[in-house]
């Protein structure tokens, strides 16, 4: 193999495929990047075997050929490197790089060995923008669950029916499910669970580009392909089932409050700053006024040997007064990814979940369990 | 008698039991008294000496001390596998008499406790107020307390030490590194074994030789992180008694007759320990956040490995569930034969719960917990047992060793 590039495109390349390198591994090689001359452009690619991500940088193709490198010496190495032309050529294991007047060979393993990146076929293709894609991962990754002790909860129901892409997490506190549009329809209904440490990589790696991101599945059904501009990412399912998450959403509630997001948003911040000492509890009060623009929620909360704090804000309130208590950070967590200036909150009893959506969209809805605590 | 001291100056009493376990069973049967007992274990076993009377410490009997040995040196004594819950039952009655006399009680284990008592000086003299809290320990528990006096922590843990069994010593203000000076290094809470070695080699016998140190050697030798000691050496301990805290954490742990590699008696003991500890939550109404599991293997490699839930759990089976996915992650990593295996709960949190979309399966569990909790309340801990345990009660026969 004899190539040249850009320092810059090499560097960024090994940026954008190193957070799938393998830390901690039974299998050496995959701490390794594999490179590939393919056609007119040099591949590089890394698997943790979770995930496996792949990236394509123009180069200046002499002689074809493919090898694996530790991805650690020479990612850092070449982040070293000037602004300029490198040229990478192989002699047997070792691949020796050349840029102005610095040089490194460094010992690689045989491209062979290095464990096979998936191919995924097209027994299911959609497109989605990713903007859209970019929002529902945003609003709801964040509420699955990050203990092993049910695996289907650490990931993402990922569910495609017609033109519409459905998103669901919950980590049994909390449930989060965003609806988006798809760009192509697809044929008939698929269900997947997908990794939200995946999904949470899918969304560094699309950056803030307008473009396309193409979904396609193997025929298995057990690895799911994100095509990028320039970019594939391959991912493992997690397989089960998980559970029924449209029962968990109340149908029903005995007061409504419509709230701004950045008001509740500081005074639960607030909140937490003596809460955490506790277990987090932000008590949130409801008090309807005289009329529907008079009602006002408080929200408080104590600690044994610190003190307390309360906060006051305006509220449209529509039905009786209530209380009811909660875990200040999932409240915090779902009103820092609400694009809209307003949200609505839903409560019934104060063991009954809340539900918080957004006003003037209805693509989203968070339902939080509350906590039970002594008033 | 003291001068009462200056409001600046602390007065700290350092209060500990002497044989603690020992005279719990000295207590609960006359028979034994005046005896060798030795609480632990049975001798055949490879446990340690939890606790030993005086009598059989003149045969050099001492805690930690493995009990095949201690019944070598002493093969007259009795040997008691001990009971925990007694232990705990002796040590709230003696807790809760310190408590009459301050709210500034930081106990330390069951046994022993500091008890900053600056600001009572209506009691009268320091030592009239030990000898009437140690009277009082006496004739209510049958317990015998060893009390040191001093105006720091350090010096009355050493007091109370040196003057055991049934002692009493105060150490007056200004005293302090007098006091120290001619006592062997060993005797300074935190110089083990190796600490000591390393002391040896460079001539320092005496607490008093380790005070006069020059700084700049000490810590070339003793590195910055032990400065600490070379103050206490000096008789100088700002830290305070910090008043009543719960306990931080709970475990159980217990060292095998033999080496294992058999699976399914390590879940069992598992099991065991998270039914203890999840009772024990129960019964305080606390939840634990983490689970830790310590491994020891035949070469002593020692390995903790903990996980930490986002909501806290006091449920068996969430106790026992983590348990075993971290003895899976342990044993995949390094799979050979096991000597001790331990458990413990931390990261406390209130009764406040947080509710989940599957309560049901937790409900469901709770219930069971509960069910089981009301029969062992009545009938003892051996009365139910759980499917998982069986392999125990083979093997033991029925006597599950507390701890």
């Amino acid at each position: 193999m004899k190539v040249s590039c850009l320092q810059e495109n090499l560097n960024k390349g090994l940026g954008i495929i190193g957070r799938a390198v393998a830390s901690r591994t039974t299998l050496p090689i995959t701490q390794n990047v594999l490179i590939t001359t393919d056609q007119s452009q040099l591949k590089l690619a890394a698997t943790n075997l979770e995930i496996a991500i792949s990236c394509w940088i123009g180069a200046k193709i002499e002689n074809e050929g493919s090898i694996t490198i530790p991805a650690r010496v020479l990612t850092e190495f070449v982040g070293s490197l000037p602004s300029d032309i490198i040229s990478l050529n192989l002699k047997h294991h070792t691949l020796e790089l050349k840029c102005g007047r610095y040089e490194a060979r460094i010992n690689g393993l045989d491209a062979a060995d290095f464990p096979p990146i998936p191919q995924v076929g097209d027994d299911f293709s959609t497109k989605v923008k990713a903007e859209d894609l970019k929002l529902a991962i945003s609003q709801v990754a964040f509420a699955a669950a990050t203990e092993e002790s049910r695996p289907v909860l650490t990931g993402v129901q990922t569910e495609f029916e017609g033109s519409k892409l459905t998103m669901a997490a919950a980590d049994g506190f909390r449930l989060a499910v965003h609806r988006a549009n798809l760009i192509e329809p697809v044929k008939e209904k698929v269900a997947m669970i997908i990794p939200a440490k995946a999904y949470h990589e899918l969304n560094r790696l699309m950056g803030n580009e307008d473009q396309e991101i193409e979904i396609t599945l193997n025929s298995q059904k057990s690895q799911v392909l994100f095509k990028l501009k320039g970019i594939e990412m391959v991912s493992q399912l997690i397989q089960g089932n998980f559970p029924n998450y449209s029962q968990l959403i109340p149908q029903t509630y005995g007061t409504k409050a419509r709230i701004d997001v950045a008001e509740f948003l500081r005074a639960i911040k607030m909140a937490a700053i003596f809460a955490r000492d506790g277990s987090g509890i932000a008590r949130v009060i409801v008090t309807p006024g005289a009329t529907v623009e008079a009602g006002k929620i408080t929200i408080s909360a104590r600690a044994d040997e610190i003190g307390d704090n309360i906060g006051e804000i305006d509220a449209l309130v529509d039905g009786e007064a209530a209380k009811i208590a909660f875990n200040a950070r999932y409240l915090a967590d779902v009103l820092s990814v609400v694009k809209q200036a307003q949200v609505s909150l839903e409560v019934s009893t104060p063991s009954n979940p809340g539900v918080i959506r957004p006003v003037g969209t209805d693509n989203y809805d968070h339902v939080v369990m509350p906590m039970f605590v002594q008033w | 008698m003291a001068e009462i001291s200056k409001p600046s100056v602390r007065t700290i009493f350092h209060i500990d039991l002497d044989a603690f376990f020992v005279t719990v069973e000295q207590v609960l049967n006359p028979a034994l008294r005046g005896k060798a007992v030795i609480v632990g274990g049975r001798p055949g076993g490879r446990g340690v000496v939890a606790a030993a009377s005086y009598e059989a410490r003149k045969y050099g009997v001492h805690s930690a001390m493995p009990l095949a040995r201690a019944k070598r040196l002493c093969p007259q004594a009795v040997f008691l596998t001990g009971n925990y819950r007694k232990y705990v039952e002796f040590s709230h009655k003696y807790m809760a008499i310190l408590g009459d006399y301050t709210p500034s009680l930081q106990p330390g284990g069951l046994d022993e406790a500091y008890l900053d008592v600056t600001g009572c000086e209506n009691y009268g003299s320091w030592h009239g107020l030990a000898l009437k809290m140690k009277q009082r320990i006496t004739k209510e528990t049958g317990l015998v307390a060893s009390v040191g006096i001093a105006p720091c922590r350090v010096v009355a843990k050493v007091a109370s030490d040196l003057g055991k069994p049934d002692g009493l010593i105060e150490v007056l203000p200004g005293e302090e590194r007098a006091f120290l000076a001619t006592l062997p290094v060993r005797k300074m809470p935190g110089i083990g074994e190796k600490t000591g070695k390393v002391l040896k080699t460079m001539g320092i016998e005496t607490i008093g030789q380790l005070a006069e140190m020059p700084d700049s050697l000490f810590r070339s030798r003793l590195g910055e992180g032990m400065v600490w000691l070379q103050q206490h050496a000096r008789g100088i301990d700002d830290s305070p008694v910090e008043a009543y805290g719960e306990a931080k954490s709970s475990s159980r742990e217990t060292t095998f007759e033999k080496d294992t590699m058999d699976i399914s008696f390590l879940k069992a003991t598992l099991r065991y320990f998270a039914e203890k500890l999840g009772a024990e939550l129960r019964e305080e109404g606390k939840n634990a956040r983490t689970v830790t599991l310590k491994l020891r293997y035949s070469d002593f490699e020692t390995v903790n490995r903990s996980s930490s839930a986002r909501e806290g759990t006091n449920l068996d089976d969430s106790i026992f569930q983590c348990a075993m996915r971290l003895l899976d992650k342990t044993l995949g990593n390094r799979f050979k034969p096991v000597r001790l295996i331990g458990l413990e709960v931390s990261h406390f949190t209130g009764g406040e719960t947080q509710l989940s979309f599957f309560d049901a399966e937790a409900k469901r569990l709770e219930q069971l917990d509960r069910a089981i909790d009301q029969v062992r309340d009545k009938y003892g801990f051996d009365a139910i047992q759980t499917g998982y345990t069986l392999d125990l009660k083979q093997k033991y026969e029925g006597k599950m060793r507390d701890r």
